[in-house]
């Protein structure tokens, strides 16, 4: 069996994007009207991609730990940037709060995860860090909105219920606690389910790419379920600091609800 | 005024920002208390800021200036879970917890972490009895309960607590008239038998005639007349008053 992986030519690739323009003719056969669409992000991911290749190259051969780190900071600025673009009622101090959440549950696990498992040698191996680490903060990303997003629609929905409850004498805790566990229940959801349908729904991405590029399928497998427990307590960790801090925002300093 | 009062806002003020930019005043310089066993009713047209009065005296809002006074001494020494056990707010629209109605009555102990109250003791049994809450309900699934029976477990689930002042927001528009009627004689029975201090706010003069001692009248953001609720009512001194008095038709679906 050959374990080298089969490069891809650039004639391999003009083949595949004919995909799109299947797509494309798709599209206008239904008059979906997303001709247009299709076509810029076809070309936004090849464009970006292509960056993003020629940048991991130079950051591999570079072999600098201050490069590594610039990148994990630019994927996490990216990754609270589309948090803020995509939640729409934002907490007061939504960008202090869900930037530290996201440097501590994603940075603290990607952390114990390199570090103290898998023992990187260095420390900032980029072949290693830079793609766990993505996989750890996309999939953050998607918790800490689920998790604003809820907590928002909770305090809207339950005010009645959190003004009763500071009006029987609740501390402000007590009161938030059914909006910030639905908060939580909420970000974890895709994790959970992830979970319980690996390797029965679909075959995760790593793995398959691990395996594509040779790796030796048990090794693979593992990984995969490595990871998936660090980016289950990266969810469950940046969900919880979000949480924990994000709920005071709705309430006065005199414990009374915040005026909508 | 004196420290007689339970209750006393003391020259409170209260203004939100406007729209544009400027601030828009909710309620102008107001002083207005409670004695032990006195109800005063608040009444006044929508907009005229009595919610919004009511919610200073347990500091779910506070004031841009001025002070509030729990037995003559400033609501701002306490912490606001212990104030607001004491000063317990009942709003218009019931909300019960899901659960029984006896969970819901255990509620207050539960969110201040206290034991909860036994619901036959003798000093427990009365409080029952006042707020015509039936023990046949204790079981029964507490949002099946009709609007005035949720009400009325409100109510009672306030006063489990250690209450000593209550203050009421609208309590009766959503009911019909006879429970209204009964909602108001329990709140007379409450002041009058267990020295409870209640501040009603309320549209419904007729309400107000059967449970009240005093009356405020307030108008866009000012008490214009105080005094006890006859001579309020029949014999108004301000021009104000008489204009709303004159206007005031019973239950008239003001939603303040």
């Amino acid at each position: 069996m050959n374990t080298t992986i089969i490069d891809l030519s650039l004639w391999d690739l003009v083949t595949v994007y004919s995909l799109l323009l299947m797509s494309i003719a798709l599209a206008h056969l239904l008059r979906a009207g997303q001709n247009r669409d299709i076509f810029w992000s076809g070309l936004r991911m090849f464009v970006q991609l292509l960056v993003v290749g020629y940048v991991l190259h130079l950051v591999f051969a570079l072999e600098s730990a201050l490069a590594v780190l610039l990148i994990l900071i630019v994927m996490s600025g990216f990754a609270v940037q589309t948090i803020g673009a995509r939640v729409e009622k934002k907490m007061p101090n939504f960008y202090r709060v869900v930037g530290s959440a996201m440097l501590f549950g994603c940075g603290g696990m990607t952390f114990f995860f390199c570090t103290l498992v898998i023992g990187l040698e260095p420390w900032y191996d980029p072949r290693y860090l830079i793609p766990l680490a993505g996989m750890v903060i996309g999939n953050s990303m998607t918790g800490a909105s689920l998790a604003t997003e809820r907590l928002a629609a909770e305090f809207h929905e339950r005010r009645e219920e959190i003004e009763t409850a500071l009006c029987l004498g609740s501390s402000v805790k007590l009161s938030a606690e059914p909006a910030v566990s639905s908060a939580f229940r909420a970000a974890l959801i895709p994790s959970i389910n992830a979970m319980a349908a690996m390797g029965l729904v679909f075959l995760p991405g790593m793995m398959t790419g691990q395996i594509l590029s040779g790796t030796e399928p048990l090794i693979a497998v593992k990984y995969q379920i490595a990871i998936m427990c660090v980016i289950t307590g990266s969810v469950a960790l940046t969900a919880f600091i979000i949480l924990r801090f994000g709920y005071r925002s709705y309430f006065t300093s005199y414990q009374s609800l915040r005026e909508q | 005024m004196n420290c007689r009062e339970l209750l006393l806002a003391e020259d409170v003020t209260v203004s939100r920002p406007g729209n544009d930019g400027s601030f828009e005043r909710i309620l102008g310089k107001t002083t207005l208390g409670v004695t032990p066993g006195e109800v005063l009713a608040v009444a006044g047209p929508s907009g005229s800021g009595k919610s919004t009065l009511l919610r200073l005296y347990n500091r779910l809002l506070e004031p841009d200036s001025g002070q509030v006074l729990l037995s003559g001494k400033d609501i701002r020494t306490v912490s606001p879970p212990v104030l607001r056990a004491q000063v317990p707010l009942v709003a218009q629209k019931p909300y019960l917890f899901p659960g029984t109605v006896s969970n819901n009555l255990r509620a207050s102990a539960r969110l201040r972490r206290v034991e909860p109250p036994e619901l036959h003791s003798p000093e427990t049994k009365s409080l029952v009895e006042m707020c015509r809450v039936e023990t046949s309900w204790l079981d029964r699934d507490a949002r099946k309960l009709s609007v005035g029976q949720q009400q009325r477990v409100c109510l009672l689930r306030a006063l489990l607590g250690p209450c000593k002042a209550l203050l009421l927001d609208e309590p009766t528009s959503a009911l019909d008239r006879q429970t209204g009627v009964q909602m108001a004689q329990t709140f007379k029975l409450l002041t009058k038998e267990k020295g409870l201090a209640i501040i009603l706010v309320t549209h419904d003069l007729e309400i107000a005639e059967i449970c009240a001692d005093r009356i405020a009248l307030m108008i866009s953001g000012s008490v214009i007349e105080t005094g006890p609720v006859a001579q309020v009512l029949n014999a108004p001194q301000a021009e104000a008053s008489r204009q709303f008095l004159s206007l005031a038709v019973p239950d008239n679906g003001d939603v303040a």
